[in-house]
């Protein structure tokens, strides 16, 4: 019942509010909310605090972007290119430090996210440090490109991403690949006690949260138009999708989505009511939050959530 | 040729030798006790057998297959499971969920890892408490849920470490029925035991360690009258006496 109720608000939503500013809010909750997902599989199901998740963000954005803009590819088969490049990047990224447990995988993920961002500032081929505008093409699905005030055709572009994406966590969660992403999660030992190989089960998550996350980064390009490494290869970048997930609830289909739209709910809330002086007053709220849920609500809105339906029952 | 066959293995921690010179095997079908006094080695050579340690020398042999270098999860695919002296279940998953990861190892689907589970799920009476966090269980079904995970992949040698450790005697006598009853499966059973009236009666052999050497073999009944082993567990001063 409750997700038939969520899609049909998401799909009519944009058709409710019609100017500009909601559907830009729409769109960022759901781009926001497709990294969170793709974040949560490898932070919420496996339990790999992965810090660096903006290198496939910034791989998605600065794939698509370049081939179009240096060879006329398509945006569309740059996204492809991207995924495909993220995800060897995790197979990297993944066999170079998982063998490393807790908190020194973490510190690897946020070091291989600043090679990466100095790599690109340094590298004029790449837009260095002033980044990629993007060409501008005619407005279609094909060139994936809408121009003008009406947001919508994004709108409903990332909302497709980010069914795509639950729909695929959904399934895994029921088969065995999820079961083993929660048994390493648990207890590493105690899952390979059962036979289960953790490195290959934590490179999967991984290339399945670089694919998703990469896709975000394509969408972003082609929504923003341009890109830098301010904005798609910084830490702030890997932090809020974390932040999501662990706000909404960590290892649930949900949760992620429920983070973002509360996050981007606040952020957006302090921009218009305290203007462009309120972009720190934003983060400190995040801050106040996610203290306060590691305190009292280590399960998130999901959790709080199942305890307001087991108290009508 | 024995199920399993270990021979001359020697464990080391620095300057400390766990395991020194162990040869011992386990035949098809046969319940093995293995015993000693506290750091005797024994659950230093469970790890060795189950691939968490490489041991310095020696070598383990499981149906005629060196699994001597085999890190844990080949040597649970061979067909080695084991529980672990300190319960390591999955606390945040249900009971079932627990169970489901062991079936998955040799399920073809999710409907056949489901149906194996449940099997194994009523087979060691957990079956009424199986959407129980696993975190809410007592002792008892801790380490019972752990058996229960460890047959989900279908062992053929399986490897209980003080499964009755911190147990009353009711449940000590249900997990000792248990644990018959999984032996009358066809699976080889070997056990770490403290409790030698429930390890006594239970083995077709014993075999015993002392601070890292096997100090004996055998019955358990001729174990049990082993001067070498009495001294181990009572000191030099019983041994003086009698
Ligand atoms: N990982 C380790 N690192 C260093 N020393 C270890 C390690 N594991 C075990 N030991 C030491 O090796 C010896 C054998 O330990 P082990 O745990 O195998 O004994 P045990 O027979 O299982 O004892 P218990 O009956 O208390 O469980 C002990 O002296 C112990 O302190
Ligand atoms: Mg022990």
């Amino acid at each position: 019942m409750l997700p038939v109720a969520a899609a049909v608000i998401a799909l009519a939503y944009p058709k409710v509010f019609s100017l500009p500013y909601p559907q830009h809010v729409g769109v960022l909750i759901c781009m926001n909310a497709l990294m969170a997902v793709a974040w949560n599989i490898t932070g919420g199901y496996t339990g790999q605090v992965a810090l660096g998740n903006t290198v496939f963000f910034g791989i998605g954005a600065y794939t698509s972007s370049l081939l179009l803009r240096d060879f006329g590819v398509n945006p569309w088969i740059g996204m492809l290119a991207g995924t495909i490049l993220s995800m060897i990047a995790a197979v990297v990224l993944g066999y170079t430090t998982f063998r490393l447990r807790g908190y020194y995988f973490t510190i690897a993920c946020i070091a291989m996210a600043e090679i990466v961002s100095a790599i690109v500032v340094n590298t004029r081929r790449l837009g260095g440090a002033v980044g990629v505008t993007i060409p501008i093409r005619d407005a279609s699905l094909l060139n994936f490109q809408f121009h003008g005030t009406n947001k919508a055709p994004y709108y409903y572009t990332i909302l497709t991403f980010l069914a795509v994406a639950l729909f695929v966590v959904y399934r895994v969660e029921r088969s065995k690949l999820g079961y083993y992403f929660r048994a390493i999660r648990e207890d590493e030992d105690g899952a390979r006690a059962l036979g289960v190989n953790p490195a290959r089960y934590k490179l999967i998550a991984f290339m399945l949260s670089a694919l998703f996350t990469s896709v975000a980064g394509t969408f972003y390009a082609q929504y923003v138009m341009f890109i830098d490494p301010a904005s798609v290869l910084a830490q702030p970048v890997s932090v809020s999708m974390c932040l999501m997930a662990v706000l909404g609830g960590l290892g649930t289909l949900w949760g992620p989505v429920l983070g973002a739209m509360a996050l981007i709910g606040i952020s957006e809330a302090t921009r218009v009511t305290l203007g462009g002086t309120g972009q720190a007053v934003d983060l400190m709220i995040y801050g106040l939050l996610v203290i306060v849920f590691a305190v009292f609500q280590p399960t998130g809105l999901m959790g709080m959530l199942g305890k307001l339906k087991a108290r009508k029952e | 040729m024995a199920l399993l066959e270990v021979t001359n293995l020697t464990k080391r921690f620095g300057g400390l030798v766990a395991n020194d010179d162990v040869t011992m095997s386990v035949n098809e079908g046969e319940i093995v006790g293995l015993i000693g006094p506290n750091g005797a080695g024994k659950t230093t050579l469970f790890n060795s057998i189950a691939g968490v340690y490489n041991p310095e020398q020696g070598k383990i042999l499981f149906r005629g297959e060196d699994i001597t270098r085999y890190n844990p999860e080949q040597a649970c695919q061979a067909g080695i499971a084991r529980t672990f002296q300190i319960v390591r279940v999955f606390k945040g998953m249900t009971v079932l969920d627990n169970v489901m990861v062991g079936s998955y190892l040799r399920s073809q689907s999710d409907a056949d890892a489901r149906e194996r589970a449940l099997e194994v799920l009523k087979f060691t009476g957990l079956y009424p408490k199986k959407d129980y966090l696993a975190s809410a269980l007592t002792i008892a079904d801790k380490k019972r849920l752990e058996m229960a995970r460890a047959l989900a992949t279908r062992p053929t040698l399986l490897m209980l470490d003080e499964a009755m450790a911190g147990l009353n005697p009711t449940e000590c006598q249900a997990a000792v029925d248990c644990i018959r009853a999984i032996s009358r499966e066809g699976i080889t059973i070997l056990m770490v035991e403290h409790v030698m009236e429930v390890i006594m009666p239970i083995s077709d052999r014993i075999v015993v360690l002392n601070s890292g050497k096997k100090i004996a073999e055998g019955e358990p009944k001729a174990v049990s009258a082993d001067p070498e082993v009495i001294k181990a567990y009572l000191g030099g001063k019983y041994v003086a006496r009698s």
